[in-house]
């Protein structure tokens, strides 16, 4: 696995996959696949959280949960592209200037898949210096928490 | 250049003499002409270097008019890596279990094709 930065405030993840494009590409728009994995570490997903519409213009739609607190993580994508199995991408619409995530399926021909993740843009939780602000003392607390275990 | 502070960051950041003034900051604070000493540019350039460096939060200024030292303001960069850093997290944790469900998938399959045989 690689993943550097391409260019500052982008970020790039190359990971490869032991299944074909189309498994891969369906598993990561498919809210019956989604529920098993979307979520990271600590957050669920539950199925009917998850809403996809797989055009161009259709909704890509999450809710993770906390598994200890139970607190909700809505996330509002839209599809700009959708072209199994090669490459999707959608941005936060809610976000003025949006968030891009862009993933292209590479086939390696052996049976794997190369993912590349792009994204692009800023997360609107950091244009405010007051959210900034807010951000920072919740990673403060993060890490003082880290710290106790 | 977009305003916001995350913005301002990443591109205060883009500039290697910059980056490289940033590190020369983070072992301790300097005046202009210290920072100025391993850059074959003038003291003006370091100067608007500095400049937009302090725009962006990632410095800060003494008050003493005449020398002005320059220190290193971690926040701000902190805020613009926690956010990459995040982000990555998120993602890799993502296809490690995208990883472990096409494996279940694989399994299963297998598992469906023994009892057919």
């Amino acid at each position: 696995m690689s993943d550097a930065p391409t260019e500052l405030g982008e970020l790039t993840i190359t990971r490869t996959f032991d299944a074909r494009p189309d498994v891969v590409f369906e598993c990561l728009t498919t809210p019956a696949h989604l529920t098993h994995f979307w979520g990271p570490i600590g957050m669920s997903t539950p199925l009917e959280g998850i809403t996809v519409e797989p055009r161009p213009g259709g909704r890509y739609e999450f809710v993770m949960v906390n598994d200890e607190t139970g607190d909700e993580y809505p996330t509002r994508g839209v599809f700009v592209e959708f072209d199994p199995p090669n490459t999707f991408s959608f941005t936060e619409a809610d976000v003025a200037g949006g968030m891009t995530t862009a993933i292209v399926f590479n086939d390696l021909g052996d049976g794997r898949t190369e993912t590349v993740t792009h994204q692009t843009n800023v997360p609107p939780m950091f244009l405010s210096p007051e959210a900034q602000a807010g951000m920072e003392t919740a990673f403060v607390k993060m890490d003082a928490y880290l710290a106790t275990l | 250049m977009a305003d916001d502070p995350l913005s301002q960051t990443f591109a205060a950041l883009a500039d290697p003499t910059r980056r490289a003034i940033l590190v020369r900051l983070a072992n301790g604070e300097a005046t202009v002409n210290e920072l100025a000493e391993p850059f074959d540019i003038s003291l003006q350039a370091v100067s608007r270097h500095l400049k937009v460096l302090e725009a962006a939060g990632l410095i800060s200024r003494g008050r003493n008019a005449q020398y002005r030292p320059c220190q290193f303001e971690p926040a701000r960069l902190e805020a613009a890596t926690d956010w990459i850093t995040q982000n990555r997290r998120i993602w890799t944790e993502r296809f490690d279990q995208l990883e472990q469900h096409l494996k279940r998938m694989t399994h299963d399959k297998d598992k469906d094709k023994e009892r057919e045989s």
